[in-house]
């Protein structure tokens, strides 16, 4: 029983507006907060500009040739999300409960009639718009300069990076909130995000890489726990979505197309949505019983 | 049995009738079957068309009317047959549907459809069995197997369309097929949804302006020498164009798209000679060029010049047999692997230039200060991870990843692990070759990519807008709000 019904009893009065308004307000303080930050301001413009490059620089590949298609561009970009996308939302989400605790903010907001789920589901959601006004800002831009410098995807396409790139963000916020529900201190929250970061940037990939040529794994298995990344699901995801096909990743990509078919959309979306959840509500479950101090 | 074969011909005979009153409300020309057939094939009755050929002489031009006629020609004189208006020939889903068996026929402007699916019997809407015939501007729709030529050289088959039937690709039979067919000009046909187009054993075929979608190879060579195959399209076949035991073989301005099957070749040579590759447009194949024990003898070298591979998994396979190709003044465009060497070997027998040309690849990193158009470093193609590919196919799922990257980086920063160059161009071009313009597909405008980028833009902007407006409002709790303030 448990830590579901602690988390959802009121801390207020009787007569306490509904959990909406207490998790809204709460997300558009931290919204707020989240924009008027230097951070927040320094990742999107570095986004911004890194998109120009790749932009740029997969336009110029070309060499004006008139001919696109699925290539460095977009592969360019799905790269540049895959790195950066990631260490926002991870610092960012790490950054948030920790720093609050260690400037006491985190106990004046629990001394206010609301629950602590609902701090953290605001908090959460906040930084998630946060997140996804620095990704559409950046993304929509990098569309603008590739329609502009003669790029024809289609605009679907710059559509799915988009919505992926935001399930990532998403599910990297959630891990973020569990590294910093758990650190005592802001600084160590921030570190072992990015720790967390390099690990599944990296070396996750390159241990499976080599686990891959030293084991000889099959490549079904090999399909299987490149699933439990999420950055790969994203990949994976945007590449199927983009290009509707995953053979471009050979031997493993053509057995997930024949294998999974149309239910690939079903299995990555699975995928992030515990990626999403299961951090998020570990975090709330965590801080629910712990002290805030 | 017999009451299941009853059924059936009275179905067919309804289906006939309703579909001559639809011919006759549509045009005032009536088409009965015979009432008496007279032998023509044992299997089919002839009919009107059949009487028609029957009674003309040799020479003669006959008109067809339009209307549906259900019947199986043979055409065993030299006759010129000309549809007027719309005429088609149905062949209620068995045999053949046109033989042609007299030299000097002309069969121009009709439509065929629903041959037999007997893939033993290989049923086509037209064969042909004798040399010069003309096949102009007939449609076939629901076949089996399209155009087949049989020891039928000196023919034309000029601006058909053909779409084969909705089947399994194992069970589909073949749009075009030449056997034995010296000299025959395939020019402007189209073909859908067939298995394979298909020339053997015919020399001097020209192969010009035709289009292949959705088959299994758009063009199928074997044993025929001193084809020209120019200006075709070839899209979304398994493979576009594959080459065997054939000689003096000239590909020039052909476009081959997205052919992506499993072996998903664009352009593949096996053991093919004396052969000229020029101006082609290669884009989103698996393979754009695939190259196994060509060219066969030392007698020329393989050439490839002036064509764009751009977007494909690999530009160019080679299998270690094949040596002895210039490949020069082509455009290398973002290809995941551009150069790809299959198994063990180096590119060492073939050149990457021709005197002071070489090629245009997207990922040169050099430069070119005395402005000759010449980067002033050589191009040496040694990426760690596309070598690991190479070996390591399975690996290709970590591609576009920040690991490969690392992989990457390490292998340019690490001596000792640096592999050894797969191929050098010394002579890199600084700018691409052009495309001609006709070549480059209508891509349509950027407007919709434009659109979506100002909008996800705008989104981005309304998110921080919206809360920069509002900060002053929403710096209390609500449920503290309606108690009274914190005060």
């Amino acid at each position: 029983m448990s830590a579901f019904a602690v988390l959802s009893r009121p801390l207020a009065a009787s007569n306490a507006p509904s959990l909406l308004s207490n998790v809204g307000v709460i997300a558009r303080r931290e919204l707020r907060d989240a924009i008027r930050s230097r951070w927040f301001l320094l990742y999107t413009l570095a986004f911004v500009v890194l998109g120009l490059a790749v932009s740029f620089v997969s336009a110029a590949g070309t060499g004006g040739t008139g001919l696109s298609g699925f290539g460095r561009t977009t592969a360019g970009l799905i790269n540049l999300v895959l790195l950066v996308v990631p260490l926002m939302a991870l610092t960012a989400g790490a950054a948030s409960i920790a720093s609050d605790r260690e400037r006491g903010m985190l106990a004046y907001l629990l001394a206010q009639p609301v629950t602590r789920a609902e701090v953290v589901l605001g908090k959460y959601l906040g930084l998630a718009l946060s997140l996804f006004a620095s990704l559409s800002l950046g993304l929509g831009t990098c569309a603008v300069i590739l329609a502009w410098k003669g790029v024809r995807t289609s605009p679907s396409s710059i559509v799915w990076l988009a919505g992926l790139s935001m399930l990532l963000a998403l599910g990297m916020l959630s891990l973020g909130f569990l590294i910093s529900v758990l650190a005592r201190k802001a600084s160590v929250a921030v570190g072992t995000a990015i720790f967390v970061w390099l690990s599944l940037v990296f070396v996750s990939d390159l241990a499976l890489m080599a686990g891959a040529v030293a084991l000889r794994l099959r490549i079904e298995r090999l399909f299987a726990l490149s699933c439990a990344n999420p950055l790969q699901v994203f990949k994976m995801w945007s590449l199927h979505a983009v290009d509707a096909s995953l053979d471009v990743l050979g031997p493993a990509g053509l057995y997930a197309t024949e294998e999974y078919g149309r239910w690939l959309h079903a299995i990555f979306a699975g995928c992030m949505i515990v990626w999403i959840v299961v951090p998020l509500a570990a975090a709330a479950l965590v801080l629910s019983r712990r002290s805030p101090l | 049995m017999l009451t299941r074969c009853l059924q059936l011909r009275i179905a067919s005979a309804a289906l006939a009738a309703s579909l001559a009153a639809a011919s006759v409300m549509a045009q005032p020309v009536e088409h009965e079957q015979p009432a008496e057939p007279q032998r023509s094939d044992a299997a089919h009755p002839i009919g009107e068309i059949g009487r028609l050929i029957t009674a003309a002489a040799g020479g003669a031009t006959l008109t067809i009317k339009a209307g549906v006629y259900r019947e199986h020609l043979r055409i065993d004189k030299p006759l010129t047959l000309v549809a007027e208006g719309l005429v088609v020939l149905d062949g209620d889903s068995s045999g053949d549907i046109v033989e042609i068996t007299a030299p000097d026929v002309t069969f121009r402007g009709f439509t065929i459809r629903n041959t037999g699916i007997d893939l033993d019997k290989e049923n086509a809407a037209i064969r042909v069995l004798a040399p010069r015939a003309t096949i102009e501007h007939n449609t076939l729709e629901d076949i089996l197997f399209g155009i087949d030529l049989r020891e039928a050289p000196d023919s034309r088959i000029i601006g058909n369309r053909i779409g084969g039937k909705n089947l399994d690709i194992a069970r589909r039979g073949d749009g075009l097929r030449l056997w034995r067919s010296d000299r025959t000009l395939v020019e402007r046909n189209s073909i859908h949804d067939g298995r394979d187009a298909i020339l053997w054993y015919s020399t001097g075929v020209v192969v010009r302006g035709n289009t292949a979608l959705d088959c299994r190879y758009g063009l199928h060579l074997m044993f025929s020498d001193d084809v020209h195959i120019v200006d075709n399209e070839l899209a979304r076949n398994s493979v576009g164009i594959y080459l065997m035991y054939s000689t003096g073989v000239e590909i020039v301005g052909n476009r081959l798209l997205r052919n992506r099957g499993p072996s998903g070749y664009g352009i593949g040579l096996k053991e093919t000679d004396r052969f000229s590759v020029r101006d082609n447009l290669l884009i989103g194949n698996r393979s754009g060029v695939y190259l196994d024990g060509s060219p066969f003898t030392a007698a020329q070298p393989g050439e490839f010049t002036g064509n764009t591979l751009a977007f494909n998994d690999v530009g160019f396979t080679f299998l270690p047999s094949a040596k002895g190709n210039e490949i020069s003044g082509n455009n290398f465009i973002d290809n995941i692997d551009q150069v790809s060497v299959s198994g063990r070997g180096t590119l060492a027998a073939n050149a990457f230039w021709k005197g002071e040309r070489g090629n245009f690849w997207s990922d040169y990193s050099g430069y070119d200060q005395n402005n000759d158009g010449i980067g002033d470093f050589v191009h040496e193609s040694q990426t760690l991870f596309e070598n690991l590919l190479d070996k390591q196919p399975a690996l290709r799922l970590f591609l576009f990843s920040p690991a490969q990257q690392a992989i990457e980086f390490v292998g340019r920063a690490v001596p000792a692990v640096r592999p050894e160059a797969k191929f050098t161009d010394e002579v890199p071009l600084m700018r691409p070759v052009a495309v001609r313009p006709e070549m480059r597909s209508s891509q349509g405008d950027g407007v919709p990519l434009f659109g979506a980028g100002v909008l996800l833009t705008l989104a981005g902007v309304g998110v921080v807008i919206s809360i920069r407006e509002r900060s002053s409002t929403i710096s209390v709790i609500p449920a503290v709000r309606a108690a009274g303030g914190l005060a």
